[in-house]
């Protein structure tokens, strides 16, 4: 059985279809890179699972129980947590608070300390400005901040929207590798929209290909990355 | 500036403050401006008083010794403003903001009229805590007892609050659905949790004042949240719409200046007090259309 299922899903905005006739399965403890061009339709697919978009039609399913009628907290409260574009951090929270906002509904007090104490260790910097606000943060540490802020939810599965977006190239590398660390140490289910396939696969993983609201490819991020790499030969960098 | 004046201003700023909370705990997590908070205050004055139309005023749960007259009215008015969200606001939960805002003057007609239905329209003599009139010598000012208990009670409160938002789980989900309700959600904070909170403490403050009120003016009239309900709204907007502190300084402000307009005014401009209050009200939002205190990117509710 899949980890995390989608199926006929369709998102509208009013008049705009910004998602239809989309399905995906994603195993347990597999990571899943989705690319495509702006306004593909990707972030309303996080946002779809997250539920913090509704559904024009079909369903979405974690370890078999349909997620749609939970509410974006009850999906939050089964294990699925999202990490979304423009990070969304608590401007004028302290980065501890933050970090306390998804710890909120879990009852294992000793846990959350372990799991604080993994997020300081994953990123050191975030110990260093536990106390200062999260707002005076640069970007990358931002992003470092919303995936520390999600692990403390106790996530099976993550959903990760553009963790690249505006930082530098060393940067990215980092949050990626404290990315794959913590998925390895928790067995987590990670979903990523990531724009560069060479980027993906890198990384390592299975890419799905998004173009106007449809799945149009589905496979190995390295080969997508070769194909790629090939188009820009050929057409200058137009892919 | 006289000792006595000073005094006057912290009671008259205190208590705008307050008022100001009440809207801008509210405003802070559902964008909803509740023009029925001038009403939850009537209603804390009226449950003082035995259910009557007659011209007089025979207190009732008003006649309870202080220590649990306090917490009760407290307790009644977060009672009615939690009611209020359940069974009006949550149906709302997805409509526009000048939605909720039409709904909330609905509320407040509502209870209004229930008010009038059941206790009549004329005002009620009603004497509470009549002793604490007595004025008391401090240094060269005598100032009523009542004027220092409303000045360290909306201090008390104050600190509370603040307590309260830093270091409660509450207080820390209250701040982050504030900036983001969404992202707040999908990281499993309880929207429910949250906007019932915020009105359990709005509607406590609402009873605070309506407590306040009372002592003071020794009247129980159907309109009387109507006026400090304006004064607070309008110190929510200078504060900035969203920023609790801001709300408390403006409060505290227009509290203030009013009172000094009040004693410093000559004697024929004194009927035209509010007219050169709000003027100087217009003046702040012109030069700072988003309020004194305006929060960081607050984001849409839920
Ligand atoms: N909240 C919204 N309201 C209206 N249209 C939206 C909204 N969010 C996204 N869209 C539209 O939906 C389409 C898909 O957007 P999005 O999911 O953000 O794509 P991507 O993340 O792949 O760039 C775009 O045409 C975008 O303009
Ligand atoms: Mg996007």
């Amino acid at each position: 059985m899949s980890k995390l299922g989608v199926f006929d899903l369709a998102v509208r905005y009013g008049k705009l279809t910004a998602i239809s006739d989309l399905s995906l399965s994603v195993a347990e403890g597999e990571r899943v890179f989705i690319s495509g061009p702006n306004g593909a339709g990707k972030s309303s697919l996080l946002s779809a699972i997250a539920g913090a978009v509704r559904a024009a039609h079909g369903r979405i399913e974690m370890d078999g129980e349909i997620l749609s009628g939970l509410g974006v907290e009850g999906i939050a409260r089964r294990g699925l947590s999202m990490v979304p574009e423009g990070r969304r951090i608590f401007a004028g929270l302290t980065v501890q608070e933050n970090l306390m906002v998804g710890a909120g509904m879990r009852r294992d007090r000793s846990a959350i300390g372990d799991d604080l104490e993994t997020v300081f260790a994953a990123f050191p910097i975030l110990r260093e400005r536990a106390r200062s606000s999260a707002g005076a943060l640069s970007g990358g540490q931002q992003q470092m901040l919303a995936i520390g802020r999600a692990i403390m939810t106790n996530p099976k599965v993550m959903l990760v929207d553009e963790p690249s977006l505006g930082l530098a190239p060393k940067v990215v590398d980092e949050v990626y590798d404290r990315l794959c660390q913590l998925q390895e140490l928790r067995g987590l289910t990670l979903v990523i929209v990531e724009q560069s396939s060479a980027r993906a696969a890198r990384v390592g993983g299975r890419m799905l290909l998004m173009r106007a609201g449809r799945i149009v490819g589905d496979g190995d991020a390295a080969d997508f990355a070769a194909r790629d790499l090939l188009t820009e030969a050929y057409f200058g960098g137009a892919a | 500036m006289s000792l006595q004046l000073l005094f006057d201003a912290l009671a008259l700023g205190g208590i705008y403050a307050i008022a100001a909370l009440g809207i801008a705990l509210i405003f802070g997590v559902m964008r909803l401006v509740n023009f029925a908070h001038g009403q939850f205050i009537a209603c804390a004055v009226f449950a003082l008083i035995v259910p009557s139309t007659d011209a007089l005023a025979v207190l009732g749960l008003g006649r309870l010794p202080a220590p649990v007259l306090i917490p009760l009215i407290l307790a009644l008015g977060a009672g009615l403003a939690v009611a209020a969200e359940a069974l009006v606001f949550r149906l709302m939960r997805n409509a526009s903001p000048v939605a909720l805002m039409v709904g909330s003057f609905a509320l407040g007609v509502a209870l209004q009229n229930l008010l009038l239905v059941v206790y009549g329209g004329r005002p009620k003599a009603v004497s509470l805590w009549a002793e604490l009139s007595h004025p008391v010598q401090i240094a060269s000012a005598e100032v009523p007892l009542l004027q220092l208990i409303v000045i360290v009670t909306v201090a008390m409160i104050l600190a509370a609050l603040a307590i309260m938002l830093r270091h409660t789980r509450l207080g820390l989900e209250m701040r982050a659905a504030a900036e983001d309700f969404t992202m707040a959600r999908m990281l499993g904070v309880r929207a429910n949790r949250v906007i019932s909170g915020a009105f359990a403490l709005s509607g406590a403050m609402a009873a605070v004042v309506a407590l306040v009120l009372v002592a003071q003016t020794g009247v129980a009239d159907v309109r009387m949240g109507g006026q400090i309900m304006l004064v607070a709204f309008i110190a929510t907007v200078v504060g900035g719409m969203g920023s609790l502190s801001g709300a408390v300084a403006a409060g505290l402000a227009i509290g203030a200046a009013s009172a000094f307009l009040q004693a410093g005014l000559p004697a024929d401009a004194r009927p035209f007090r509010d007219a050169f209050l709000y003027g100087g009200v217009i003046l702040v939002l012109l030069i700072r259309p988003q309020g004194l205190f305006a929060p960081v990117g607050a984001k849409p509710r839920v």
